[in-house]
């Protein structure tokens, strides 16, 4: 026992910034928060027990959370996928031991720094409005566009673009995993002629399966966590015909335009459980799918 | 070992936590301070900081610092500011909010201070009781208001189209949308589509004989009220005579993004304070026009309180803040700096004060006030709670006319269900 903790204490020591990040700012909120959502709070008088109100209004009543979580589940849906597999092609190119590699590794990952701030939110909007850069390159060959951000049919997939151009993080992870890959196998697979499709599937794939996993279960919590670009680009209220309304920006509405704390509360560890069983799920499937090196011994 | 450690973790813990409390010290003889935040815009902005800048010369012992943000944000920030215990000592308030926030306890009633410090017994009580809430005034009017169509004088010469701007009808309305775009072969509309602001509708519904809110905060509005003015909005939208829903569906409450200033139309609907900032933003010279009547019908715009300064639960130096909420209203080096940017004020020294120097566009709109006077119908009664969300619902109804997703009578019944059940919730 002691030598465990003697053997982990450097461990929880370079934890421990965190830890004391999580003890004394995170844990608190998260359990007011847990209390709230079982009251009815409107920021100015006190909070008030209603028990399990908020939340059978929100399953049985409330037409805009089941809204919400349609534009959320079609956004996570397309995002992530796409953009893992924009990452994964882009770190193949990458992965040809170019002298240059570091440059090129850096100017691909700036739109992921980029990504999450207001002013590319903003940006993205010009881009594709009905007079925008998009829509005079589709004139350019003869394609009449239309306004993508205000039509109410294509408005999230403006958004699931701007989260594929997000590619970096996950392309970075993917590097170093292809990096990982021993290149014997490639060669041995090349002398006995497989394409190179089937080098792909059959070499890249499966031992990039752990890599893969990891971003999986990252860009997944990531997806469903969207804010401040749909916020931006539909002015914060979900418009034009609640096309926009990520769960995240109806819960930000419901607390801090409706001054519905409660309720809020309750939304966002709805949105806690669903993530949750989201990772759980990908945890079980991986079973199935990912196989680690040790899984030999 | 540990414990030598954990000493010199607490030290230098003790050093860190003493120089952030460094800065904190008052620096300056001005130990009393108030906090001022209100919603403005580039040029509301610069002149309330010219107040502040007047008040401090006069009250060298009182610091102010301004906060400013855009009204889309400024709730936001003000719920938050609520619940952290952390009001500004005075804000600005608005009709719509004031209930809320008042009946909240969020705001000190300033009735044991009139007469005393804060000199408002000779003004308008009309305009003044509109800050009334249970009988007693929780917040300061300084500035009345009305909604008005603001037109482009040059577009509307150039269609050669002529109208009554007090007494035109829905009618006359259209047919200056048709001339205008005619006139311009389509380029520039007649109108912003206002068939998205909730302030339209309610004119539109007291035109008809009702209210939106009846006395006891239930929604008053019929489908048919509600169906007839959609209608009304998709023929226009039909003929291609209003700005169309590409512009529409994006407009937010910016001032800059009325088709007026941006120039894809000749008019757009705005309150009469707002017409001193929108001639600022144009070339044209701009008119001021009553929201259209509907032939026969009762008056249905009215007069309200444009903005409030109120005082916060959380004010320290209440003293202070009556006394800058005192010179707010009364001096009159400060009166004219503010002129009639946040409206009409409610005491008629400072109306006769400002009279002589007023530029062209105040002057516009000091007559277009007059003129509307008994034109008008009362205030409407204070919306009840939930009032802001039924806003979000109706706009988000009229996309769905807008995009055509939507018959006009189907919204009306979904816009009246929803407005009535989020009333309801928010008792």
């Amino acid at each position: 026992m002691k030598r465990i903790l003697a053997r982990n204490a450097p461990g929880y020591l370079f934890l421990s910034p965190w830890l004391l990040g999580f003890f004394l700012l995170a844990l608190g909120p998260i359990l007011a928060s847990l209390y709230l959502s079982f009251t009815r709070y409107d920021m100015v008088s006190d909070p008030r027990w209603i028990g399990w109100g908020n939340y059978e209004y929100m399953f049985t009543r409330d037409r805009r959370f089941w809204k919400a979580l349609e534009v959320t589940f079609t956004y996570v849906a397309f995002a992530v996928p796409l953009r893992l597999a924009f990452a994964l092609a882009v770190a193949m190119l990458l992965d040809k031991g170019l002298k240059t590699i570091g440059l090129y590794r850096a100017i691909f990952y700036l739109p992921s720094l980029l990504g999450a701030s207001i002013a590319i939110a903003i940006l993205w909007r010009e881009l594709f409005s009905a007079t925008g850069v998009v829509n005079q390159m589709l004139a350019l060959v003869g394609i009449e566009g239309t306004d993508w951000i205000t039509n109410p049919k294509t408005s999230i997939y403006t958004l699931v673009m701007l989260a594929v151009w997000q590619f970096g993080s996950p392309m970075l992870i993917f590097l170093a995993g292809l990096r990982g890959i021993p290149k014997d196998l490639y060669e041995a697979a090349e002398i006995d002629g497989t394409p190179r499709w089937r080098r792909f599937t059959r070499i890249t794939l499966p031992l990039l399966a752990p890599v893969i996993f990891f971003n999986l279960v990252l860009q997944t919590i990531d997806a469903f966590k969207t804010f401040s670009s749909a916020f931006i680009i539909s002015n914060g209220t979900g418009a034009p015909a609640d096309s926009l309304l990520f769960f995240t920006v109806y819960l930000f509405n419901e607390a801090f335009k409706f001054f519905r704390m409660g309720y809020a509360s309750a939304l966002a560890w709805v949105l806690l459980i669903i993530i949750g069983v989201f990772t759980a799920l990908a945890f079980l499937s991986s079973k199935y799918w990912v196989h680690y090196d040790n899984d030999r011994d | 070992m540990t414990k030598l450690t954990r000493r010199t973790l607490l030290g230098t813990m003790g050093v860190a936590a003493a120089a952030t409390a460094l800065p904190r010290l008052p620096a300056m003889a001005a130990d009393r301070t108030i906090r001022h935040f209100w919603w403005g815009n580039p040029n509301r902005d610069k002149r309330t900081f010219d107040v502040i800048a007047a008040f401090q010369k006069k009250h060298p012992d009182i610091e102010v610092s301004g906060e400013t943000i855009g009204w889309g944000d400024y709730w936001t920030k003000m719920a938050t500011q609520t619940a952290g215990r952390n009001m500004a000592d005075l804000v600005q308030m608005d009709y719509r909010y004031l209930f809320e926030y008042t009946r909240r306890g969020a705001l000190k009633p300033l009735d044991e201070y009139i007469g005393k410090t804060l000199m408002i017994e000779d003004f308008d009580q009309g305009p003044i009781s509109g800050g009334k809430v249970d009988g007693q005034l929780y917040a300061l009017n300084i500035g009345s208001n009305s909604q008005v169509v603001t037109y482009n004088t040059r577009l509307i010469k150039e269609a050669g189209v002529e109208f009554d701007p007090i007494n035109w009808t829905h009618e006359d309305f259209a047919r200056v949308c048709e001339a205008v775009t005619k006139a311009s072969g389509g380029k520039i509309k007649g109108c912003d589509d206002l068939s998205v602001y909730i302030e339209d509708a309610e004119a539109w519904i007291r035109q008809r004989g009702n209210e939106f809110y009846d006395a006891d905060g239930n929604v008053s509005a019929t489908v048919d009220d509600m169906s007839t003015y959609w209608q009304h909005w998709a023929d226009l939208r039909a003929k291609e005579i209003i700005v169309g829903k590409e512009r529409t569906l994006t407009l937010d409450e910016a001032l800059a993004e009325r088709g007026i200033i941006k120039g894809d139309a000749a008019m757009s609907a705005i309150w009469s304070n707002q017409v001193v900032g929108t001639q600022a933003l144009m070339q044209d010279e701009v008119g001021a026009a009553m929201l259209p009547h509907l032939k026969d019908g009762k008056p249905g715009q009215f007069i309200k309180p444009s903005m409030f300064m109120s005082l916060s639960r959380d004010a320290k130096d209440v003293d202070a803040a009556i006394a800058y909420m005192n010179d707010w209203v009364n001096d009159p080096e400060i009166t004219a700096i503010l002129g009639l940017e946040r409206g009409i004020p409610c005491s008629a020294k400072v109306r006769e004060a400002l009279a002589p120097n007023l530029s062209p566009v105040e002057q516009l709109t000091m007559t277009y006030f007059n003129a509307i006077q008994d034109k008008v119908a009362p205030l409407p009664l204070p919306a009840p709670k939930g009032a802001g969300e039924v806003r979000d619902s109706f706009r988000r109804t009229a996309s769905e006319v807008i995009l055509g997703n939507m018959s006009a009578a189907d919204a009306a019944t979904m816009f009246i269900e929803d407005a009535q059940s989020i009333v309801e919730r928010a008792r």
